[in-house]
């Protein structure tokens, strides 16, 4: 269980720096398609700002049944990832080459960006979300039976 | 169409792992019927994926469109697609029977406990279509993270044994990037193909030569071969009875093939390296697997130690087939593989059902419940002749193969090693049925009931499976030989 931070500083300093921490994950995940970057790096960027959140106000931060369910995330972006491959693969092509994803009005050039940016985002979503399990499970285990249970 | 199958054999278990968490969020009780869905389907397709590349020749997948020495490549040949095929069908069975025997302990959590099982079987598939170094590296991993859980998920007495494998386990892949990264440094590529097309040039280069040691040493550990087998008995006896059949049928015989592909595929079979011939080399550590796997088999009193010590000691006569280098051998072994797969399955189903339903665990125990249970000593007789090796069960047939392949290269000491594990096999199983047929005055009174029907459809496929592969083994042999054979052999 963890409990919020109970310094002035630590609490202000942390709605400062979790936006701007935030903000340059979502900027490495996409800035991953014209240099240094991508899915991996920027999930676990996003995942340590939400950590650092955590850590700073504490687990009952928001108490909704949403934020639990959060959890399963890690699913939602490998579903991504693989729904992604397979629609590649229901256009005619090979698992993941974007070139056959079947939207029209698009050119292949422009597929082949579309595609790899949506597979980068399903990766940063799980390497986000296990980051933030990991962290979970170490701290407390009725947390980890919640979040599995509910 | 057919060029997607081997992607879609990949890809049914994949969904169904990573979208059931999501889909069985609020019905925990769906979790099994979907995964015995998905395993039929993956039944169907490998049947059709392996007419396909009968019919058609091997497919080749490129993930992504990237071509071969660039990307990752898969190749469903005739190996691949027969190995598929048995692992579909055991898979099956493992999650048909691991409805009843399901760990109390384990409450809630059965929808984690189905994932698990989904995400081993898609990273088995992976393992046997890849033919890059790296990416086995990966399924190599995801498989065997997979299995920890399983191995560990009822807590006690298993954790420990999970956290042992997972230790010796961690080495290994540990041992095999390492070997893997050599290899990189030295050829420049990962693709099998590409790297066996360099190596014949850089056979004396040391970097190569400790890069090969290290991959042995770690697909060792994965496989269990001899002096590296120390966590498996543990591992499996104490992995929770649903669980160790698709463990003890499919992770070490997966990890085997990957070995086979390293050393016929990438290597090339005949190779001397330092003047010691490879296949000499395969041959000695399977004799060495063969005698003391059996040996210590003879020694256990827990009916699943003394199994697992069998799947040990079989894995070595599977290595002296394949240690020939002829093509009676090399099909032999496969062939041997394939029914130990079946075997194995079938041996510790039957633990299972002797645990869960009879409360059974050791040798002394059975006997006492012998006469009450027909299922279970009705297929025990079975698994027995084809573990020793009588005909007409499959493992006869795989025997007489690697023996003819053995007479064939005039390699007297393995066929020496063969006979005497038979003689040890025979050994062990004397000792369970003059346990179960001796005149017990003490009978285990068990108020058991009836069998459930998936007890019953498990043990009775597996058995028909054991005569049933030694009734049609001389297709299956002329299979092996016509399409599973590595290039230039």
């Amino acid at each position: 269980m963890i409990r919020p931070h109970d310094s002035i500083i630590v609490q202000t300093l942390g709605r400062f720096l979790i936006p701007v921490v935030q903000i340059f994950g979502l900027y490495v995940l996409f800035f991953g398609q014209y240099g240094p970057g991508g899915g991996f790096v920027g999930g676990v960027i996003l995942g340590t700002g939400m950590i650092l959140s955590v850590l700073i106000f504490g687990h009952d931060a928001s108490r909704s049944q949403y934020t639990k369910n959060v959890l399963h995330g890690d699913g939602v972006g490998m579903l991504i990832y693989a729904g992604v491959g397979g629609l590649c693969m229901i256009g005619g092509g090979e698992f993941l080459n974007y070139a056959n994803l079947e939207i029209p009005g698009l050119e292949t050039a422009s597929r082949r960006s579309l595609g790899i940016v949506l597979t980068q985002i399903g990766v940063a979503i799980d390497v986000a979300v296990t980051a933030v399990s990991i962290v979970f499970s170490l701290s407390a285990e009725e947390i980890m039976e919640d979040s599995i249970n509910g | 169409m057919s060029h997607q199958l081997p992607a879609i054999l990949f890809l049914l278990p994949l969904f169904a792992a990573i979208s059931m968490p999501v889909v069985c969020l609020k019905h925990r009780h769906w979790s099994q019927p979907i995964s015995v869905a998905i395993l039929a389907a993956m039944v169907l397709v490998s049947i059709l994926n392996l007419h396909n590349v009968i019919q058609h020749g091997e497919v080749r997948y490129m993930f992504s469109g990237w071509s071969a020495p660039i990307g990752i490549e898969w190749v469903a040949d005739g190996l691949a697609s027969v190995t598929l095929v048995l692992l579909s069908v055991l898979g099956l069975l493992c999650v048909v029977f691991t409805g009843p025997t399901f760990p109390k302990a384990l409450g809630g959590r059965i929808v984690h406990f189905y994932t698990l099982i989904l995400l081993l079987v898609c990273a088995l598939v992976g393992m046997v279509f890849t033919r890059d170094l790296f990416n086995l590296f990966v399924f190599l991993e995801v498989a065997a993270i997979s299995s920890y859980a399983l191995i560990g998920v009822a807590g006690g007495r298993a954790l420990f044994a999970a956290f042992r494998y997972l230790i010796l386990g961690t080495i290994g892949a540990s041992l095999y990037l390492l070997g893997v990264s050599y290899l990189y440094a030295v050829t420049g590529t990962l693709n099998m193909a590409d790297m066996a097309n360099q190596l014949p040039l850089l056979i004396s280069s040391k970097a190569l030569i400790g890069g090969l040691l290290f991959m042995f040493m770690g697909l060792g550990i994965k496989m269990a071969l001899v002096p590296f087998h120390a966590w498996m008995p543990e591992a499996y006896t104490h992995a929770p009875e649903s669980v160790s059949p698709i463990l003890a049928s499919l992770v070490t015989k997966v990890a085997l093939l990957g070995w086979i592909r390293i050393t016929y595929w990438v290597l090339g079979a005949p190779i001397v390296i330092f003047n010691i011939p490879i296949l000499l080399l395969v041959a000695a550590l399977g004799t060495l697997a063969a005698v003391i796997g059996a040996f210590l088999a003879l020694a256990q009193q827990n009916i699943k130690m003394m199994f697992a010590y069998g799947g040990i000691s079989h894995i070595g006569i599977i290595l002296i087939g394949l240690g020939q280098g002829n093509q009676t051998g090399f099909a032999g072994g496969i062939f041997y593989l394939l029914n130990d797969a079946v075997m194995q399955a079938a041996l510790f189903f039957l633990a299972g059902v002797a645990f869960c339903q009879y409360g059974v665990r050791t040798i002394d125990d059975l006997g006492r419940i012998g006469k009450q249970a027909p299922w279970l000593t009705g297929s025990l007789v079975v698994i027995a002749l084809g573990m020793i090796g009588l005909p007409p069960t499959g493992g006869f047939f795989g025997k007489w193969y690697i023996l003819l392949g053995a007479l064939e290269a005039g390699n007297y000491v393995s066929i020496a090693a063969v006979l005497l594990s038979t003689l040890l096999t025979l050994a062990y199983f004397v000792k369970l049925f003059e346990s179960i047929f001796r005149q017990s005055s003490t009978q285990l009174d068990v108020q058991s009931g009836e069998i459930p029907f998936s007890f019953k459809l498990t043990l009775g496929v597996t058995s028909a499976a054991i005569i049933l592969l030694g009734l049609f083994s001389a297709p299956i042999v002329q299979l092996l030989l016509n399409h599973a054979l590595p290039p230039g052999f």
